[in-house]
């Protein structure tokens, strides 16, 4: 049995205040930060994404896990050391120029916080420059770039054309998702991925950083 | 839920009155003829108006209100392991199938093939299994066995594979007592099976306005013995009653009624359910119409007519003249299980696994009803309003531009608001593509092949069934 038994259950639950305060229970005695997060925090999130798939838990619950860990985490960040890592990767998300719907992106963003990975949500109506702006910035390993309407749907190969120019994109991935994206789409626009739904999302971008 | 049924009532309160006026009418100057003249003798004795000589009774207005007066207007339809009692007569809906059939669609052919004892166990299994159907009625004839253990055979079958409530039809009083010996060994005493019947009988009137020596000796036999019964007339319009809805139900109501009124006679205080199977002849060819939107209409109206005489109702819906699990088969099953639903029926036959105006039965179809069936109760249980879920609070924690998905309040009500479909097809196209485009079809072969798998096995112990066999000793049963 883990030593982190009741923190497991706690984020598994989705019990915030309890998760935080096993967390900091772990800190107190002295314990490993990253075998916090790994035997942990991760393990927790593992056995969440089991019941997902097994389909005794919801999506709300696991997204509620996620929202637990990542409460954990603000705990432990600042305590890592140089080397250790708390993270799959990292993202940025967002909704393309001239498209507000937010609701799949927000849920992309949530699940891959459920994760691991490292997310910068850029919002919506987010333009090709900001993105590129942002990815200089943030340095991130995969940009994921959503859209709900077939009208807006010409800004994601106009976004992966400015990462192009920014000289940057051979060094992020590119995601793309939203109800009218389809996989041909995606190959047709150089994107190097494609969500068919929240939890592909996840699954694609665990793929693209060679890991499972 | 604050919500109560009837949320539909399809005759206003003076159009009920007078077709209740008509079938009383029918009662009191045409009269019902009874082909028995043991119980035409009861009936005098007990106050009737009867005419020996073209066997008719006739049921004055005062005596009738008296003898129906007898009826409980509550009573509970047991299951055996209490899981499934169903409270009739308290504004509950319940559903489940119908019996009968001769034939079944095998999926594995796409043909059709007459049914055997096998197919009663395994339709047992399915409704055993199926959370929305809550009575198993003995879904067809086995044509594998013969007459003389005939009941004994099919409710054995049904009993070992079901413990929800049974119901059923015996062609005569021998199967009748052999049912009844049966239940009791099951029971583990006929008293106790006297308290509690895990077992109801379906007799019939013949329409118009017959009822059978058989039918009435049947009816004695049960009743006396604490076994709910209904006597349920099934009345074609155009054929066997008049082509009009209204006086299709005038008919009923008389029928019906008079069902009720025999039942008291054999057995004051008899456990009896209101019978309606109203249906319609399609007329351009002759065609025997169950899966007809008029027979939803009538046994909607039949509802209304039973609740007038505080009477439980063994009312009829979800039958298709579809042969197969098909565009139709949905629609008019929905049509009329939502239609009769939502007047509150007590208890809903008919309702799973029903094909080709009630003479095949489609395993597959079981579940693609249970599934529909799920959806019309979500109906009944309506909309919960109070301060908790018009979520005020919430609504103002979460704030404009903010989200609902991990709230508190979303994963409190995450499993009470919603009817989760186990077959229907929800997810987005590409991952539908992905599993392989399933449809309704696709998914409920698949149901029905984990049940069965699972499910062939007997409930029944071993002491149980040595019991019986040492009761019903040399017979040559397959057990």
């Amino acid at each position: 049995m883990s030593e982190f038994k009741a923190l497991i259950e706690a984020v598994t639950k989705g019990d915030i205040s309890k998760a935080v305060a096993e967390t900091q229970k772990a800190i107190d005695a002295g314990g490993f930060i990253q075998a916090i997060i790994d035997e942990g925090l991760i393990a927790a999130m593992d056995e969440v994404g089991d019941n997902f798939s097994k389909g005794t838990i919801f999506v709300p619950q696991m997204l509620r896990s996620a929202k637990t860990m990542q409460e954990c985490m603000k705990l432990l960040e600042p305590l890592l050391k140089e080397g250790d890592t708390s993270s799959k990767g990292k993202v940025i998300i967002g909704t393309v120029k001239g498209d507000l719907h937010d609701i799949g992106k927000n849920l992309v963003a949530m699940m891959m916080e459920g994760a691991g990975f490292t997310v910068t949500d850029l919002g919506v109506d987010v333009s090709p420059e900001k993105f590129v702006q942002k990815a200089q910035e943030v340095e991130p390993d995969i940009v994921a770039i959503s859209a709900l309407l077939s009208t807006t749907m010409p800004a994601m190969p106009q976004t992966i054309e400015a990462l192009q120019k920014a000289g940057i994109r051979d060094k992020v991935k590119v995601i793309i998702g939203g109800a009218p994206v389809t996989a041909k789409y995606a190959q047709e626009i150089k994107a190097d991925s494609y969500g068919a739904d929240a939890g592909s999302a996840v699954t694609e971008a665990k793929k693209l950083m060679g890991i499972s | 839920m604050g919500t109560t049924l009837p949320f539909l009532r399809l005759l206003t309160s003076e159009e009920l009155k007078q077709i209740d006026q008509t079938g009383r009418r029918i009662l009191e100057r045409i009269g019902i003829r009874i082909l028995d003249g043991d119980v035409l003798k009861r009936l005098k004795d007990e106050g009737a108006q009867v005419d020996y000589d073209d066997q008719r009774v006739r049921f004055e207005g005062g005596w009738l209100d008296q003898v129906v007066n007898r009826a409980p207007p509550s009573f509970v339809l047991y299951s055996r392991d209490g899981k499934n009692d169903l409270h009739l007569g308290e504004g509950n809906v319940y559903f489940g199938n119908g019996g009968r059939v001769f034939r079944v669609l095998d999926m594995a052919t796409g043909g059709y093939r007459l049914t055997k004892l096998m197919d009663v166990g395994n339709t047992a299994s399915l409704v055993h299994n199926l959370d929305n159907l809550r009575f198993y009625i003995i879904a067809c004839q086995a044509h594998d066995i013969k007459p003389v253990n005939y009941h004994l055979l099919d409710f054995y079958y049904a009993l070992n594979h079901t413990t929800k409530h049974v119901m059923g039809g015996c062609t005569d009083l021998h199967g009748a007592e052999q049912m009844w010996k049966l239940a009791s060994i099951i029971a583990g005493g006929e008293d106790i099976f006297r308290e509690k019947p895990f077992v109801s009988i379906i007799t019939n009137t013949v329409s118009p306005l017959t009822i059978e020596a058989n039918t009435l000796e049947i009816i004695d036999f049960c009743a006396n013995r604490g076994i709910p019964v209904t006597c349920a007339p099934a009345p074609i319009a155009g054929a066997t009653s008049p082509a009009t809805l209204a006086g299709t139900l005038s008919q009923l109501h008389a029928e019906a009624l008079a069902g009720v009124a025999l039942a008291q006679v054999l057995a004051p205080g008899a456990k009896v359910l209101y019978g309606a199977v109203p249906t319609i002849m399609d007329l351009r060819k002759m065609d025997f119409t169950l899966g007809s939107v008029e027979m939803a209409m009538m046994n909607a109206s039949a509802v209304q007519l039973a609740k007038l005489y505080n009477l439980p109702i063994y009312a009829s819906a979800g039958v298709t003249e579809a042969k197969r699990p098909d565009i139709q088969a949905g629609f008019e099953k929905t049509v009329s299980c939502l239609t009769v639903a939502m007047t509150g029926a007590d208890y809903i036959h008919l309702a799973a696994g029903m094909l080709d105006s009630a003479n095949s039965i489609s395993y597959e179809q079981y579940v693609i009803d249970n599934e529909i069936i799920g959806m019309i109760n979500r109906v009944l249980s309506g909309i919960n309003v109070n301060e908790d879920t018009m979520a005020f609070d919430v609504i103002e924690r979460v704030g404009p531009g903010g989200n609902f998905i991990t709230d508190d309040h979303t994963i409190d009500h995450m499993t009470d608001e919603f009817f989760y479909p186990n077959l229907s097809v929800r997810s987005n196209f590409d991952i539908w593509e992905e599993r392989g485009k399933q449809n309704m079809l696709s998914q409920a072969y698949t149901r029905v092949r984990e049940i069965l798998e699972d499910g062939t096995d007997g409930l029944l112990d071993h002491d149980t069934i040595a019991e019986i066999k040492r009761a019903f000793p040399g017979s040559r049963l397959i057990w």
